[in-house]
């Protein structure tokens, strides 16, 4: 088994470690790094789960290689806030019960996050769309879609 | 969870050293852009490659470059999302456009490359399941079987291409270049795909898709591309239209084309669809119904998919043929 040592930015961290080369960046972040925030679903790229930043941008950890993004800084959900400080997304996840299980909700913030970098006041549907990538199997997604908009400054709906 | 197979990853730092990697180890190697089919395709044993050649930190194959005097040329490693938001590209090859925005979500798209997008691996669903999966059901044509489940006694593997690009960039007649150590060489994309979902290209396996080059002939014609699936975002298409035409001032077909995927083992155009457009009024009911016939006889779709039957997607596919050739006469691009 080939292994190498690797060395990434995470959450603003310089992190290394030897790492083989079929090693996924999700594997290299829960297993190596004990990043557990960033969760494991389908393993195949279909559920959003596995979402974190690479350079700002959302993407998959569980079919990306952890060699096969030389350079590039990673942000999982553990470095979405600061330490003892939520974000506001993730307060805005909070306060309108955007979230049941929870397990989706790291992949969620995430891909939230960078849609919010690149449309910062989006509509319903391209918080939709912004975040088509990314399942919910409690089908909470009015309210996760509510969430976003909230955080984007968008004023309270009242039901 | 599926661990991804054990193999040497190799990261080329120049196009040369990446294709003289390719020739080095053949069939043994696979080329890895955005990832989001091989390695769910490694997970699954449907790749077994010892060797896999990373195009991460190769320069200069992700330039899209667009002008009405020069035409279109896309780096097969630009990203999907990068093309579907493409403004210079939305305006003069709207097609195209149309398509890219069809394929999965943002995170995907951003991920996923336009020559992985036309490098598609073909998909049925007795190949697309787990290596357990598919032990159980005694394999299939496709990969470490020998019998077609889909088509018992045939020769030929059925998986559907399920790529969305091919079908726009086949109605806008586009090129694509393929290098290897050997050179390069110019293919049209109509040529590139076989009727076979087991051989799919017409590449060698030391062969790199470098660029893909659309005619600046073909600038400014009206698109449409039509997809048949279950939700709304992130599915394969079950069928796919793309049709492109230019409509003369006074109302009239010009250079119309019209191409299918997902109906059949490669992407094609809809031959004699040109022929009987070409200068008819674009509001000919006549011309439009026989067009979108002609696209649902020569469409065929199998059983590769439960998500829905043979029957309906090809009764969709004269549906988003008729429809498409309406809506290009009744407005713009």
């Amino acid at each position: 088994m080939q292994k190498e040592a690797l060395r990434l930015r995470v959450n603003g961290s310089l992190r290394e470690a030897l790492v083989p080369h079929h090693r996924s960046l999700l594997d290299f972040l829960r297993d190596d790094l004990e990043l557990t925030g960033t969760k494991r679903g389908c393993d195949d790229g279909s559920c959003g789960a596995c979402t974190v930043l690479l350079d700002g941008c959302s993407r998959l950890s569980c079919i990306t290689l952890a060699h096969g993004v030389p350079g590039r800084s990673v942000t999982t959900i553990e470095g979405a806030g600061q330490p003892g400080r939520l974000s506001d997304l993730q307060l805005a996840f909070i306060s309108e019960g955007g979230l049941q299980c929870g397990f989706c909700t790291p992949g969620m913030v995430l891909a939230a996050g960078a849609l919010l970098q690149r449309i910062p006041h989006p509509s319903e549907e391209q918080v939709r769309e912004g975040l088509s990538n990314n399942s919910c199997r409690c089908t909470g997604y009015g309210r996760i879609v509510q969430a976003v908009r909230r955080a984007a400054g968008a004023p309270e709906e009242t039901p | 969870m599926i661990g991804l197979p054990s193999f040497r990853l190799h990261r080329p730092t120049s196009i040369e050293e990446a294709v003289g990697l390719l020739a080095e180890h053949r069939d043994d190697a696979k080329l890895l852009a955005g990832g989001t089919d091989l390695l769910v395709n490694l997970r699954h044993g449907l790749a077994t490659p010892s060797h896999i050649v990373s195009l991460a930190e190769v320069p200069g194959l992700d330039r899209i470059d667009c002008s009405p005097e020069h035409g279109l040329t896309i780096g097969a490693l630009s990203t999907l999302e990068s093309l579907a938001t493409h403004p210079g590209v939305e305006e003069s090859f709207p097609v195209v456009v149309r398509a890219a925005r069809t394929i999965s979500g943002p995170t995907l798209r951003a991920m996923g490359t336009v020559g992985g997008n036309l490098c598609l691996d073909t998909r049925c669903h007795w190949y697309n399941q787990s290596f357990f999966w598919r032990q159980a059901c005694g394999f299939c044509l496709k990969k470490d079987g020998t019998a077609c489940h889909v088509a018992p006694g045939s020769s030929l593997c059925w998986a559907a291409y399920s790529g969305d690009l091919a079908p726009a960039f086949l109605v806008l007649g586009a090129e694509i270049k393929l290098l290897s150590v050997r050179g390069e060489r110019r293919v049209p994309l109509d040529r590139f795909f076989l009727d076979d979902g087991l051989r799919k290209f017409d590449m060698a396996s030391d062969e790199l898709l470098t660029q893909v080059c659309v005619s600046a002939t073909r600038a400014h014609l009206r698109g449409v591309y039509s997809k048949l699936r279950i939700r709304g975002a992130l599915d394969y298409p079950l069928a796919g239209v793309a049709a492109a035409a230019r409509i003369a001032g006074g109302g009239t077909f010009h250079e119309a084309a019209l191409a299918l995927t997902a109906v059949g083992p490669r992407p094609f155009l809809v031959e004699g669809a040109t022929e009987i457009l070409e200068g008819l009024r674009a509001n000919d009911e006549d011309a439009i119904e026989r067009v979108a016939h002609l696209a649902r006889r020569l469409s065929n779709p199998m059983n590769t998919t439960w998500a829905m039957q043979p029957a309906y997607r090809r009764l969709r596919v004269g549906l988003f043929a008729r429809d498409a050739l309406r809506e290009m006469g009744e407005r713009g691009p």
